[in-house]
């Protein structure tokens, strides 16, 4: 056994370098900004695959087109992957979200990392333990990083006048003023505008949440009170956010505290959340959605599913409704039924009644 | 005075007078409207298939259709308050001058002459619906003999007529949500939804199906009635669904000798040739309610 084995791991090296040096000799240096250790010498081939220890298939492939357009285009590829520092490599691990990168952040010109998200995670209502520290059970469905968050494309935006969404030639046109790199230019605009909204739109955030918040199982182990994107798409919002509209509000819109970001959100139940039932009305009442609506418009329920146990005199208002429609519309197509079925014999009878003909002898009589 | 023929005969053919065209305009109106309603708010009730983008988009989408969708609504709201001047105008021209005129101005000749008005329901209903089961089962030959309004159009009267209260009020508790929530909980929001939209379904089938049917799909109507239109119905539908009204306004007419059997049949059919042009002014008819 263990000789087949290193025969096959031998024949899988052989055949790793064999690939190796042909891609060394096929392809000319790639010369990608974040690509120092000319990584896609090999990870450019679409291919580029394995099936690994857990059986999954994984692609290696990386699309630097795509990639170069993404907010982590200029995070070398050893700032995530610092485990890899030689060619060729063993397989890579896990990519740790909390590692210092070789990004240096402008204003404390220090190395950056994402540490500083995962301690507002720590305080919020996705805190892997609870308000006195002690761990919350089930940890594992408590969200990190990646499982919200992939490498997201830039999605920038343009404030001149008639123009679409997007770089705006306008505005590259004041950058270059001042600066003097065109590479540089792109990175900052896509930077900046990017987080002046948001990457994702509506549906997709609402996706994304319900990932955990519409999965039964999760629901049922942590006592959440509702399938929270169902009902969202029930109300007016969830049903615009999915016929695309972005301006229409979102789980985020409603959850974070203005000012704050999605990792600090807290439980609904924490007198500090926004959504707290008495902090609640100032979100609707937002400058930019409902400017004169009373905190009472707030009692609104959002997450309102119309089924006994969360929502009983909603859903017995809808039996009602529901047995109005049946009590109307099953006679009515009862009888609609029975006289398509009628005409289809229109001469049938059981009993001939005698007064229609003697009806019409009486007034032959009377022509007569 | 009214200027229109009660009934009138082209080709040979009786039409018998029936929508007036405020009446037909009314109605023109409402059905435009809720077929606007029902195609820009459907797509939002089954906002999770495959057709509701599409028929969203033909209405301008997400931006433009609810306020398609809100016109039409205020389109309908508004005939609705017509409605009701029109009948309150009615009742008096046509219930409370002529009782003054005989001089028998009661609250009691009132009532009574509003509970017999042709469009309330009444017992004669009960007693067509029982004999038209007999005439769908086969236990009978005949349709039941319907008056100037049958149970069906009171049905087709009365069901809209609380529909639109109720689509009405809880599209605008939706609409104006901000000012209701200043006088009443949030939750009527909720409920505004639910009646909303489970009544809008409600309306749309039974619109769609039992009035289309019985109005334009069924076989002695197919393809289309046109009474919506001409204000008139041909004699064959005026004797399978109005048999005593017809003869009621036939023997008015003086007509008495040309009134066709229940079924339909010409039984009156004489040697005579008969005319193929005429009309039978309405000055020359008393007046049949």
């Amino acid at each position: 056994m263990q000789l087949m084995e290193i025969k096959n791991l031998l024949k899988f090296r052989i055949s790793f370098w064999a690939l190796f040096l042909f891609l060394i000799l096929a392809a000319p240096l790639s010369s990608s900004a974040a690509d120092i250790g000319n990584c896609l010498l090999c990870h450019k081939y679409p291919g580029l695959s394995r099936i690994d220890e857990e059986g999954k298939f994984r692609l290696m492939y990386v699309n630097e087109e795509i990639f170069n357009q993404s907010v982590h285009a200029k995070v070398k590829c050893e700032g995530c992957h610092p485990d890899i520092q030689k060619i060729p490599h063993e397989p890579a691990k896990k990519v740790d979200c909390l590692t210092q990168c070789h990004i240096i952040e402008p204003s404390s010109e220090k190395k950056f990392s994402h540490k500083d998200v995962a301690e507002s995670l720590a305080t919020s209502a996705h805190a892997k333990v609870d308000k006195k520290g002690q761990p919350k059970p089930y940890p594992e469905d408590i969200p990190t990083c990646k499982n919200c968050h992939e490498n997201p494309l830039y999605r920038p935006l343009s404030f001149f006048k008639r123009v679409r969404p997007g770089i705006s030639d306008v505005a590259l046109g004041r950058c270059r003023v001042c600066h003097k790199s065109d590479e540089f230019i792109y990175r900052f605009y896509n930077h900046v505008t990017t987080r002046l909204h948001k990457i994702r739109n509506p549906k997709n955030i609402a996706q994304v949440c319900g990932r955990c918040h519409d999965d039964d199982e999760i629901i049922a182990r942590h006592n959440l009170s509702t399938k929270a994107v169902f009902s969202y798409g029930e109300t007016f919002h969830g049903k615009a956010a999915r016929f695309l509209e972005e301006k229409i509000p979102d789980c985020l819109d409603c959850h974070v505290k203005p000012g704050e970001s999605v990792h600090q959100m807290l439980r609904h139940d924490d007198p500090n959340s926004i959504t707290h039932i008495n902090n609640r009305g100032r979100i609707c009442a937002s400058m930019d959605c409902h400017p004169n609506a009373t905190p009472q418009m707030a009692t609104y329920k959002v997450h309102a599913e119309f089924n006994r146990e969360q929502s009983p005199f909603q859903y017995y208002f809808q039996v009602f409704f529901i047995v109005l429609a049946g009590g109307t519309l099953l006679p009515l197509m009862g009888l609609l039924f029975l006289d398509l079925f009628r005409r289809l014999f229109p001469n049938a009878v059981i009993k001939r009644s005698k007064s229609t003909n003697g009806k019409t002898s009486q007034n032959q009589d009377k022509k007569r | 005075m009214e200027r229109h023929l009660k009934i009138k005969i082209k080709n040979g053919k009786k039409y018998f007078y029936k929508f007036t065209p405020i009446q037909r305009a009314q109605h023109i109106t409402i059905a435009t409207c809720v077929i606007v309603l029902a195609l820009t708010g459907m797509p939002l009730k089954f906002h999770d298939t495959f057709w509701a983008p599409h028929l969203y988009a033909l209405f301008g989408g997400i931006k433009v259709a609810p306020v398609v969708h809100k016109i039409a609504g205020t389109v309908l709201m508004l005939l609705f308050m017509f409605h009701l001047i029109y009948v309150g105008f009615s009742i008096v021209r046509d219930m409370i001058i002529p009782l003054k005129k005989k001089k028998q101005l009661r609250v009691s000749s009132v009532l009574k002459s509003l509970v017999t008005h042709p469009i309330m329901p009444s017992f004669k209903d009960v007693r067509d619906i029982i004999d038209l089961l007999k005439y769908y089962l086969f236990i009978t030959d005949e349709r039941p003999a319907g008056a100037k309004f049958t149970w069906k159009e009171k049905f087709d009267y009365w069901a809209p007529f609380w529909g639109i209260v109720i689509m009405v009020t809880t599209g605008l508790i939706m609409w104006q949500k901000e000012i209701v929530t200043r006088f009443l909980p949030g939750v009527v929001i909720n409920l505004a939804l639910i009646a909303h939209s489970d009544e809008a379904l409600l309306a749309a089938l039974f619109l769609f199906i039992w009035h289309f049917y019985n109005v334009h799909f069924s076989t002695s109507v197919f393809p289309m009635g046109t009474v919506f239109i001409t204000g008139y119905l041909p004699e064959h539908l005026m004797v399978e669904e109005h048999y005593e009204y017809y003869k009621q306004v036939m023997k008015a007419a003086g007509l008495e000798d040309e009134i066709l059997a229940a079924d339909g049949s010409a039984a009156t059919k004489s040697e005579k040739a008969p005319e193929t042009n005429r009309v039978i002014s309405v000055s020359d008819l008393p007046r049949v309610s």
